[in-house]
């Protein structure tokens, strides 16, 4: 609304960003502070983002050192769009990250909204369930290779005594059952995350809503969609922002319990890229892999930054 | 000085050495160690040509070795300095006697050189060749490593590794087999020095043999044999016929694979043939698509390997063969000390049934095929890594101090005392040979090996092949993925577009 008699504004409006510069300088001793960090950062962070685009544009095949390194421009990024085992490491990449998301967070919320209530045994039970999170996943990944070892693992040997099958289930050496071997692997590691996450989100939700609604008539289902969900919502978004990002990066689980295989069915991007930097000394194959995995994450990155900050960078500095 | 009096001991009151087993036992040591029959230098006293089982008894220890006078020729036993060495230490999977001899080693070499201090790290096979080509690139590379032969080509041409010859440590070249000596190679140039070589054998449970009706100490003669016996095996027995490894990036999988292929008349390159040029892909040849037509009808047909074949490493096959489960695997001499580590962990029936097992284990030849009989040449070489890429100061005399005592007759006899064969060819003639041969069961069978020993392709893309391609060629025929003709194919087209051929 705006009127005659309305005194004038100032020169700057309310709402407007100022220019970076001016900005800055008026943080000035706030960077100042920062400045060390950043420096170290710029160090182990923006240099070897650098070193990997440089080397994406250059062929390292193994029988030449490094320095002697050939200049293709894009060649290494048409050969890696190009390739199948891009595709299939790209679709093995998918499934692997949106299955794992969505069930851990389906779990960890589910075990949220358990614990959030008040009863005997709940502070036990929230520790149990934290221990997955705690294991080192390369202990965790090598127990659940025993769990599911495809002729003396336990998991077969019950399915067998219990006379759901016949002979031990393959779990890992069949390359239509590893990957949901696996996403089962990862689902059980990663939900306490998200229920840590969403628990903390529930016990912001104001009581007194709650009881409002309910004095009002409000079911438990509605009480929980109509209320506690959009108090939670940019937790949720959060969490599951991380676990998107955690899960594009995943290495540990799938490099140690199959090595990507058999025959390529575990073989997802950080894996993938892995294997043609350490196994082919590919490094500028590997590299351009790296490039555009980090346009990717750095995409998703951008969307957690709106989530977390709510758009606080609108407001006037 | 001699470190000979410091390290005997201990060595006979290991575990192994209260099983020593009868001298006869080990009647065929070294059998046909007549590899490229290019004689040693009579300076040696060894004559590959006349490689004999009594020939080797006839030269053990008639020679005295002073390791200490060996090393001062080349770097003076004061001399002050410091080496960082990496290399593939003795491991949980080991036997005891391998910490114990490794433990040894490092007291002796300070005990020769007390102002050279080492700072080792020991890593597992798979992961060291990663962790030293970042490394290097890092310019954080070790000094000294020991590496196997498959990888010297590789690091050699990325300019990583000095130039260093057996006489750059004090011993003539004539000391080394020949075909070790060619692993060390980059473009007429040396790179190394051998400390070891080896080859593996066929292990099998007598007792599961008798009960699938074969005669429990004779091996299958054939690759085809050893198919059939799996499958008699698993369908009279129950068990597991033969212990398949396939799994990817693990160097197991080729030491076990490529014996069968070549023995079929396949191979990677032209590796097998007398003269290798490394010009021609084999892969997608008739021999190479039978040997994997051998597995798969192993795996899919008979069921009769484990359904874990495709993520096991020989790691995995240890502990089903000692309780029974599993009939034939291929391993080292080593396997044996391994397995009679892990039953004294053991308790209760599970001791009981591996006692058993034990008692029933033999050694035999890894069958033949219509081409030939063939195993691994294995084998480790010492490197020495240029100034450019080591971290801090190199010093090369502490360096070269370091590999003269690695690699003389003692210790590269020492060091492979459970798994292996001096690289040094003087090592045969010393007192701790006639030790090791009286000692090691079975060590016979898997020397006699060595005459069947091809080395992998010396070229730098020779671990990208044997660990990557292989193995992936194997899983894509195994899970069904692939027939053996498309994968053994696929598998070549790899190999033309790595090598631009």
């Amino acid at each position: 609304m705006s009127t005659a008699t309305q005194a004038r504004p100032p020169r700057r409006e309310a709402g407007r960003n100022p220019g970076l510069l001016r900005r800055i300088y008026r943080h000035r001793h706030d960077y100042a502070y920062i400045a060390p960090a950043l420096v170290v950062m710029m160090l182990v962070i923006a240099y070897p983002i650098y070193d990997t685009i440089y080397l994406s544009f250059f062929n390292t095949p193994p029988n030449l050192a490094l320095e002697d390194k050939i200049f293709i421009g894009t060649g290494n990024y048409t050969r890696v769009l190009a390739s199948d085992s891009f595709h299939e490491a790209t679709w093995n990449t998918l499934v692997w990250t949106i299955f794992s998301t969505l069930f851990a967070f389906v779990l960890g919320f589910a075990a949220a909204i358990a614990l959030n209530d008040a009863f005997r045994g709940r502070g036990l039970l929230r520790g149990i369930l934290l221990v997955p999170y705690v294991i080192s996943a390369v202990a965790a990944s090598y127990v659940w290779r025993w769990l599911y070892h495809s002729d003396f693992g336990v998991i077969g040997a019950l399915s067998v005594q219990l006379g759901i099958t016949d002979i031990p289930i393959n779990f890992l050496d069949n390359t239509d059952r590893v990957m949901a071997a696996l996403i089962a692997v990862n689902v059980w590691k990663e939900f306490p995350f998200a229920m840590i996450m969403m628990l903390a989100g529930l016990q912001t939700v104001p009581d007194q809503l709650l009881r409002a609604a309910r004095v009002d008539g409000a079911s438990a289902w509605n009480r929980f969609w109509h209320v506690t969900l959009p108090h939670v919502r940019h937790v949720a978004l959060v969490t599951i922002l991380l676990l998107l990002v955690a899960n594009l990066n995943s290495f540990t689980i799938p490099w140690i319990m199959t090595g990507g295989g058999p025959a390529g069915a575990t073989e997802i991007w950080i894996t993938h890229i892995y294997q043609l930097a350490f196994g082919r000394i590919r490094f500028g194959l590997a590299s351009a892999y790296s490039v555009i995995l980090f346009v990717v994450m750095m995409t998703m990155g951008w969307f957690y930054v709106r989530a977390l900050t709510h758009g606080d960078d609108k407001r006037p500095g | 000085m001699t470190t000979r009096d410091a390290i005997t001991a201990p060595i006979s009151a290991a575990p192994i050495g209260r099983r020593t087993v009868l001298a006869g036992a080990a009647a065929g040591a070294a059998t046909g160690l007549a590899l490229p029959a290019a004689a040693q230098a009579p300076s040696t006293g060894i004559d590959a040509t006349r490689w004999s089982p009594d020939y080797v008894r006839s030269i053990v220890g008639t020679l005295d070795v002073d390791t200490a006078a060996d090393c001062a020729k080349v770097v003076p036993l004061n001399h002050t300095g410091k080496v960082t060495y990496w290399y593939v230490g003795p491991n949980e999977a080991s036997p005891r006697l391998d910490h114990d001899i490794d433990a040894q080693f490092f007291a002796a070499f300070s005990l020769t050189y007390p102002n050279i201090t080492i700072e080792k790290q020991s890593f597992t096979y798979n992961d060291l060749l990663d962790k030293i080509r970042t490394a290097a690139l890092g310019k954080s590379a070790p000094m000294v490593a020991r590496l196997t032969l498959l990888w010297a080509p590789e690091l050699a041409a990325k300019g990583f590794l000095e130039e260093l010859r057996p006489e750059d440590v004090g011993y003539p070249t004539s000391e080394f087999w020949p075909g070790a000596m060619k692993s060390v190679m980059w473009k007429g140039k040396t790179y190394g020095v051998p400390t070891n070589n080896q080859t593996m054998a066929l292990i099998w449970n007598a007792e599961l043999y008798e009960r699938a009706g074969f005669d429990p100490d004779k091996p299958p003669a054939t690759w085809d044999d050893l198919v059939m016996y799996s499958r008699v095996i698993r369908e009279k027995t129950g068990k597991f016929g033969y212990g398949m490894v396939a799994r990817r990036n693990a160097g197991n999988t080729p030491y076990r694979f490529m014996p069968q292929c070549w023995a079929y008349g396949g191979g990677a390159l032209d590796e097998a043939e007398a003269r290798p040029t490394y010009g021609a892909v084999q892969l997608g040849n008739a021999g190479t698509k039978a040997a994997l037509q051998a597995s798969i009808d192993m795996y899919i047909r008979d069921k009769s390997v484990p359904v874990s074949a495709l993520t096991n490493t020989q790691a995995e096959n240890v502990d089903p063969f000692i309780a029974g489960n599993l009939s034939m695997m291929i391993s080292h001499p080593s396997e044996y000390a391994v397995m009679l580590d892990r039953v004294q962990r053991l308790s209760g029936e599970d001791r009981k049934t591996a006692d058993a097992v034990i008692a029933k284990v033999r050694y035999g030849l890894i069958p033949q095929g219509p081409a030939r009989r063939a195993v691994v040449f294995g084998g480790w070489n010492a490197h020495i890594f240029k100034p450019s890429v080591v971290a801090g100061k190199h010093d090369m005399s502490a360096a070269r101090a370091f590999v003269a005592f690695m690699t003389g007759p003692e210790w590269s006899t020492k060091l492979a005392w459970t798994a292996s064969n001096p690289g040094n060819t003087r090592g045969f003639r010393t007192s701790w040979m006639k030790q090791r041969i009286e000692q090691i069961k079975f060590l016979d069978v898997t020397t006699s090996m060595l005459t069947s020993g091809i080395p992998f392709p010396v070229i730098p893309e020779s671990a990208e092949i044997m660990n990557i391609v292989v193995p992936d060629m194997m899983q894509n025929a195994l899970t069904g993925r692939m027939s053996a003709a498309a994968a053994a194919d696929n598998a070549a087209k790899q190999v033309k577009d790595l090598l631009s051929i």
